[in-house]
């Protein structure tokens, strides 16, 4: 087996308030292989933005890594200066934001932003930055790449400008792209021309995904594995066939079950009642357990680690080999 | 840290009035951690309180003009050799003690500081929500006479429509009306700035959908406006307001310096300094500058309230 | 024997004016401009139904909700509920009248109830503005009532809307629609900005409550799996004019229309069945500069001379299910 691409062992996001300390993202763990597609799925609160956003350093204060670390490449990367930070970012880890019209400088063509991030991480000329820059623009499907090239981003549309953002991202060939809710600003059509996009460059670009969405349909149709986030913890992780179809933590169980599908009728959405719990109030225990219809004592008191399941491993003490014994 | 949710009965047993949310809230800890601010709010409470309860404060009464005594008068301030210790900071050219003089000076450049701030605030955001909520030409109208108004300093302003009232009106009736008058021209020079701020919140707020809840069940605009649109564009008025205080209490001091606002007979600061102003050369400098000093206090303290609230309220610096 | 529907919709069209400013038209020589968001669209929906449309951003499907709702004048078309034209001009009472058999369910949670205002007092406005209660007491029952309708405490009244979670807070809003007792609801997006499983809370919330108090829905949606799930009958739209109206399970087991072929495509298949799909081409074009004849064309497989030129217009081709497309109607797909 490979050396993971990307580990991060037991991180931790928390933020200072003048009511203590609210930690967001709790003892998260999980690898990435070279080339793989993980989704990180998740309602919102869960903190699978903020896992990202630690990852790469680009948490808003007053959030701030907590603890845990994420080793990039058998490199440590979490307690880096700033400066080693942003070469990392862009030639090492590409990125990809929900919103196009925030990810690209209004100001600057697309060209001279394209150019720019190739030159800034790769030693090449004027001439060679800007005919790779023109290659991109015709992987990723923008017609006439040689006259749009001068164009700025309110030229384009919606879904052309994720096509933008996704070439910037891969521009100088980084390892490991963090797309967080790509699609989610743009329409269904679109969506599905630019996840098969996103799929198809990686995979010829050899980079690997962190994928993180709400949308469990865009993780279906993308990952290869996936991450199921619930209050700031990993419920569950696993091929994304296994998580989907055969889901072993009762909150996949739970989420799966409440998403209306295009396949078949239903009478009623099955529902998970209660919502989320705030920062400021998670139970003890396990996160789920009052809302989880198959808790018992010991899921108030004691926090499950991820626990082998068969196909796939669920934070969830039904699957301990122990407590099934009893 | 709390270990589950707030039940509904510790919810409910909680006080939740207005006072209360106030005192738990971010403001009020912000207000407690700057020294500075805490100070400014004492010095302009002193102020307001002392001009609020004059007659009961001072020890004198300067206006009346039975308990005057021509023998007390240019006394130094009582620390000064030939001070009395009746007139603390001395008194002027006709016995008058300078610190009660202080004291109901303050009691009416507040009274007109704050009845011209509430004016133009009443007239302003009227304007605004009106402009915003309906938009079209008399929107723009009321924008473009407001863009206009900006062109020139508000003293200008306000010596233009002082000036145009005192030309019409003789000396008695000036008098009389000295208040409304200094009220009504330092309001129209500063509604402009209250228009424009709740105009943009207006024209944010118009479009969201509680408003259009409000639209759907046949609300009609006046009270769309009033109860929906106006509690949501408060914000920066208060911030404005405060500000605009100390620039009100300025502008009257000014113009009662330039002889055309209050009268000598009910003095506000600004006539004070100016009618000390002659003495200052032959030595008798406390008629001018104590009454100076007592401004610049109350206008740093306010302008202090005001940058504090400023910045208190935006949610980006806290 | 056909019941008469209890909200027809004909001819309805909506031009809005996004011409620059006089001076700008007078400089730059550059005629009035004009974006067609809605444009000669027909559905009419039973009462009890809910009738879905969906479609993609710039589709009007909004701007109809809008229209029916009476929040927008239509620039052409009428709108009759209960045989009552809703633009023609009546005394102030029996448009009161009239507007108590409506209520509508927005999308955005945080904006659709009033930051300021607390939730009792947001509930009860419509009954309020309606005369619909004698006194204070018989509104505070009223407001208790309807909190526990939609699942929640009656004394969550006492709180203000910002204390409460995305799902909560479109109860609160529920709540509201259901105080003037409607008969009719326009539903705009109720569940996009929330969870997948609030989501679920809600869709079935609303079924319980159509079930219960015999409810007609108007439901906006791009989602095409939620609408699936909450419709009977189901229109879709693209750039501002109505492809298909089917009844639902005929619009997923047989799509006339190219584009709703495409969208169904489009879906992400969650499933997992591995069907096979034609990918999706081109992007929605701008609705100021619509494509010539069938605003689809550019993108249709199966377009050809007569779509360049000629709008098509709806065609009944099963029972109660209509396409406007010109090569439906030559019987080619």
């Amino acid at each position: 087996m490979s050396e993971p691409l990307l580990r991060v062992r037991d991180l931790v996001v928390e933020f200072p308030t003048r009511r203590g300390i609210l930690t967001a993202v709790d003892k998260v763990s999980f690898d990435i292989a070279p080339g793989e597609v993980l989704g990180v799925v998740g309602e919102s609160g869960a903190g699978k933005s903020l896992t990202g956003a630690a990852i790469i350093n680009l948490l808003e204060p007053p959030g701030r890594i907590g603890g845990g670390e994420v080793i990039l490449q058998g490199q440590r990367i979490d307690n880096l200066p700033m400066e080693k930070v942003r070469k990392i970012r862009g030639s090492r880890i590409g990125m990809v934001f929900q919103d196009p019209l925030t990810s690209l400088n209004p100001l600057y063509t697309i060209g001279r932003q394209l150019t720019e991030t190739i030159q800034t991480h790769m030693k090449l000329s004027d001439a060679d930055a800007l005919a790779r820059a023109i290659e991109l623009l015709t992987e990723v499907g923008i017609p006439a790449p040689e006259t749009r090239i001068e164009s700025y981003p309110h030229q384009f549309s919606g879904g052309m400008r994720q096509r933008v953002v996704i070439a910037l991202a891969l521009a100088a060939n980084p390892v490991l792209v963090i797309a967080d809710e790509p699609t989610t600003a743009l329409d269904v059509s679109v969506q599905a021309q630019i996840i098969r996009l996103l799929k198809k460059m990686c995979a010829e670009h050899g980079a690997a995904v962190m994928l993180i969405t709400h949308d469990m349909g865009v993780i279906a149709e993308t990952a290869d594995r996936v991450a199921v986030m619930y209050a700031g913890r990993i419920a569950e992780i696993g091929p994304v066939r296994e998580v989907i179809k055969h889901a072993r933590h009762p909150y996949t169980e739970g989420l799966m079950a409440s998403i209306p599908s295009l396949g078949h009728d239903s009478e009623r959405l099955q529902q998970i009642e209660g919502s989320m719990p705030r920062l400021t109030a998670i139970p003890d225990g396990c996160a789920f357990h009052p809302r989880c219809p198959k808790a018992f004592d010991r899921c108030m008191k004691e926090r499950p680690e991820l626990i082998d399941a068969e196909t796939t491993r669920a934070a969830c003490w039904l699957y301990d080999k122990a407590e099934a014994a009893t | 840290m709390t270990t589950g949710p707030e039940t509904r009965a510790e919810f409910l047993s909680r006080p939740h009035g207005f006072a209360t949310r106030m005192l738990d809230s971010d403001i009020l800890h912000s207000f407690k951690q700057s020294k500075l601010t805490m100070l400014a709010a004492l010095v302009t409470f002193i102020f307001i309180f002392g001009a609020a309860f004059a007659p009961w404060v001072a020890p004198h009464n300067p206006f009346d003009l039975a308990s005057l005594n021509l023998l007390d008068s240019l006394l130094p301030p009582a620390w000064e050799e030939g001070g009395d210790p009746r007139f603390l900071l001395g008194t002027d050219d006709q016995g008058r003690d300078i610190l009660s003089g202080i004291i109901y000076g303050t009691r009416a450049s507040l009274a007109v500081g704050f009845a011209s701030v509430i004016f133009a605030a009443t007239l302003g955001i009227s304007l605004g929500l009106m402009s915003g909520y309906f938009g079209g030409t008399f929107g723009t109208v009321i924008m473009r006479i407001a863009d206009i108004q900006l062109t020139f300093p508000a003293i200008l302003i306000a010596l233009l429509i002082d000036g145009t009232v005192h030309g019409i009106f003789d000396n008695v009736t000036r008098a009389d009306t000295a208040y409304w008058v200094l009220i009504l021209s330092i309001g129209l020079s500063f509604w402009v700035q209250y228009a424009r701020t709740v105009r943009a919140s207006t024209l944010v707020e118009r479009n969201k959908e509680y408003v259009q809840a409000a639209r759907l069940i046949g609300i009609p605009p006046f009270l769309i406006m009033l109860r929906h649109v106006l509690p949501n564009v408060m914000g920066p008025v208060l911030v404005i307001g405060t500000i605009n205080l100390a620039l009100a209490i300025i502008l009257e001091a000014t113009l009662s310096f330039l002889g055309v606002g209050l009268p000598p007979t009910q003095p506000s600061l600004g006539t004070l300094i100016d009618i000390g102003q002659d003495f200052l050369f032959s030595g008798e400098w406390w008629i001018t500058i104590f009454p100076g000093l007592a401004l610049a206090i109350l206008v740093l303290a306010v302008n202090l309230l005001g940058d504090w609230l400023r910045d208190a309220l935006n949610p980006k610096l806290r | 024997m056909s019941q008469p529907e209890l909200l027809e919709v004909q001819g309805l069209t909506r031009y809005f004016d996004v011409s620059k400013p006089l001076l700008n038209r007078v400089v730059e020589r550059v005629p009035r401009q004009y974006l067609r968001a809605v444009h000669d669209v027909n559905f009419s929906i039973g009462a009890g139904e809910t009738f879905a449309l969906v479609g993609e951003s710039g589709c009007g499907k909004s701007t109809v909700a809008r229209m029916v709702a009476g929040l927008i004048p239509p620039s052409k078309g009428a709108i009759r509920f209960d045989g009552i034209d809703r633009a023609a001009a009546r005394s102030s009472a029996e448009e009161r009248k009239l507007r108590r058999r409506f209520q509508m369910i927005f999308q955005d949670p945080f904006a659709s109830l009033n930051p300021r205002w607390r939730v009792d007092r947001i509930i009860s406005e419509p009954i309020r503005a309606f005369g619909l209660a004698a006194d204070a007491q018989e509104i505070e029952h009223r407001v208790g009532e309807l909190l526990k309708l939609v699942k929640l405490d009656p004394a969550d009244g006492a709180k203000f809307p910002h204390e409460f979670s995305g799902g909560q807070r479109q109860r609160i809003a529920i709540a509201r629609a259901l105080s003037n007792r409607p008969e009719f609801i326009i539903c705009d997006e109720p569940t996009s900005a929330l969870d997948v499983s609030v989501q679920a809370q809600i869709l079935n919330l609303m079924r319980d409550l159509q079930d219960e108090f015999g409810l007609t829905y108007l439901f906006i949606s791009h989602n095409l799996a939620v609408v699936r799930h909450m419709a009977t009958r189901i229109g879709v739209m693209y750039l501002g004019k109505l492809c298909e109206v089917a009844p639902s399970h005929e619009l997923f087991s047989d799509p006339r229309h190219p584009y709703t072929r495409m969208l169904l495509d489009a879906v992400p298949d969650i499933d997992m069945t591995g069907r096979a799909r034609t990918p999706v081409k081109g992007e929605v074009p701008n609705p100021i500069n619509p494509p010539s004849g069938c605003a689809f064309h550019p993108r249709c497989p199966h377009a050809f001379d007569r779509c360049r030129s000629e709008e098509p217009l709806l065609e009944i081709v099963g029972e109660r299910h209509g396409a406007s497309c010109h090569a439906v109607a030559e019987g080619r797909i």
